[in-house]
């Protein structure tokens, strides 16, 4: 398990312990990587990413259109597994969750505790520092590079 | 949430000691119906139920028992009983410790046997 | 005796430390809680692991539980600790004579009533395993090399934690927290032996059951009860470290299941006491 920043690992390891996830991708809804259990590899983690935020935009997209409020939890149903993708508001701004979970725990349980993940990452986000820098394109593409090392040791 | 399922809970919520009964769904752990739920306690309820009813059909299987028909958790608190009504879906009901166990069993049992 | 066990526990309780646990568990014991009586004990001699006196007592403690192969293994420490200790040669001597081995409970029991020559019921008994008075006119033999007196398997009561039960370990399984069996077993209709499977989903069990009494703020979960067509049993936690399965026939009242469960709960922590 790891992440950008320290606080959300605490949450992060409640979450996996009580819902029984096999994966978990939390990502701001940009699709910038901020924490991850499970996964192996940083070219899959880039392109699920971007995908998760993708269907997140898409999903919310579709709810405009149709003058509905947008879908804060989409579940896709597999025969060995499920997914479930949610986003939520933090301090830190929009973050997307990808939650993918077996037989050996129920979308239920993975919801309930998706809730008080969320709750628990408000809780635990610390005062930002006053002054925000710009993302400039180069910058963001040195802050991705930097949050791959950070997330795989690299 | 099923007025028809609502229906079928209603003699249950008004027993002695009851304080919320739900139908779940069994695969999903995820409220199908309910009456006198805590509208927040509702999703809590039905996964923990549907994954206690899981973990329990799983020691049943492995011991070649038939598959169970009535669970009753007692705790300090309280007590959460639970009757599959079939595959798909679990009658849950959490009550007082003054509840009598006896009559709501077969009331369980009843609604059970009505949604199979 | 009441008054007197307050008083003595007043004094345990002031003083931990103190060598009057000795005589409280005498007193339990004599009172015939036993089982209170084993708890002193080992608290006493977690402080004081050398004490013959309480090994001593720790034996018959165990002698009163049944647990046999236990009791001998307290006496041989008293012998270890003191080789004349009268108490612990009556002990296995009375081990050896109820296993059969004569010849061995001859020599323990000679030795203590050697050791105690007012003694007139021991001086009695040792006659009546000799076959006569004559044993006192011959030496004393060498000291046999101890074992534990010999059991037919069957009687293997220090392994089974449901051994003196009415029925035996039928129906009950005894599981750690990690999902490994401990005693007892699980067996399918067709005889199947799936302990293993069925202590591994205990676990889980009790796991979820914690989670969800904790979760929807019932308090502490005590036991679940278990309805099947064909059987119903019940689950609960004799120890916060282990999970005891008690399985009845359909047939049977279900209010027989609470008894047989309890009944069960109790032989397995007092067994998991002797185990520690």
């Amino acid at each position: 398990m790891r992440a950008i920043e320290p606080w959300v690992l605490e949450p992060l390891r409640t979450f996996v312990d009580e819902s029984s996830a096999r994966l978990t991708l939390l990502t701001t809804s940009s699709g910038q990587v901020v924490a991850q259990h499970g996964f192996q590899g940083a070219i899959d983690l880039m392109s699920i990413a971007a995908l998760g935020a993708g269907i997140v935009a898409s999903s919310t997209e579709i709810a405009a259109q149709m003058g509905w409020i947008p879908f804060r939890v989409v579940a896709h149903q597999g025969r060995a597994q499920a997914h479930l993708l949610s986003w939520f508001d933090t301090p830190r701004g929009r973050w997307v969750a990808l939650v993918v979970f077996g037989s050996e725990t129920k979308l239920g349980l993975v919801q309930v505790f998706m809730e008080q993940l969320v709750k628990d990452l408000v809780a635990a986000t610390p005062p930002e520092a006053p002054e925000k820098r710009e993302v400039l394109a180069a910058d963001f593409e040195r802050e991705l590079n930097a949050s791959l090392r950070a997330l795989f040791g690299r | 949430m099923s007025a028809g399922f609502e229906e079928l809970l209603e003699g249950l919520t008004h027993m002695r000691g009851v304080k919320g009964a739900l139908l779940v769904s069994a695969e999903d752990g995820i409220p199908v119906s309910g009456a006198l739920v805590e509208e927040e306690q509702a999703p809590a309820l039905a996964a923990l139920a549907a994954t206690l009813l899981a973990r329990v059909r799983d020691l049943t299987t492995q011991t070649g028992h038939e598959a169970p028909r009535f669970l009753h958790l007692q705790a300090a608190d309280g007590l959460l009983l639970l009757a599959p009504a079939s595959n798909e879906l679990i009658v849950v009901g959490v009550a007082g410790r003054e509840a009598l166990i006896g009559p709501l069993r077969l009331e369980m049992l009843r609604i059970a046997e009505r949604l199979h | 005796m009441a008054e007197e066990i307050r008083a003595l526990s007043a004094q345990y309780a002031a003083d931990p430390s103190s060598l009057v646990f000795l005589r409280l568990g005498e007193v339990l014991r004599a009172h015939g809680q036993t089982d209170s009586a084993l708890k002193v004990v080992l608290q006493g001699l977690s402080r004081y692991p050398h004490l013959p006196e309480a090994h001593d007592l720790h034996a018959r403690i165990l002698v009163d539980q049944r647990d046999f192969a236990g009791a001998f293994d307290e006496w041989d420490m008293v012998l270890r600790l003191v080789p004349h200790h009268v108490g612990a040669h009556k002990g296995i001597g009375f081990l050896y004579y109820r296993a059969g081995e004569m010849d061995r409970a001859l020599y323990h029991l000679r030795a203590a009533a050697e050791l105690d020559p007012e003694d007139a019921g021991l001086h009695a008994a040792v006659e009546r395993v000799a076959g006569g008075e004559e044993i006192w006119e011959t030496p004393m033999p060498e000291a046999p090399t101890d074992q534990a007196p010999h059991r037919p398997a069957a009687d293997r009561r220090v392994d089974n934690p449901f051994a003196d039960l009415p029925g035996g370990s039928d129906g009950l399984l005894l599981a750690d927290q990690n999902g490994l069996p401990l005693g007892g077993g699980s067996r399918t209709l067709e005889g199947e032996d799936v302990s293993e499977q069925a202590a591994a989903a205990l676990a889980s069990i009790a796991r979820e059951a914690a989670r969800a009494a904790r979760l929807l703020a019932m308090g502490e979960w005590s036991h679940l009860s278990v309805e099947c067509a064909d059987v119903s049993a019940c689950i609960l936690n004799p120890t916060a470290d282990s999970t005891l399965l008690a399985v009845i026939d359909a047939g049977t009242p279900g209010g027989q299941l609470a008894f047989v469960a309890d009944r069960a709960a109790k032989s397995a922590r007092a067994w998991l006491e002797r185990q520690r």
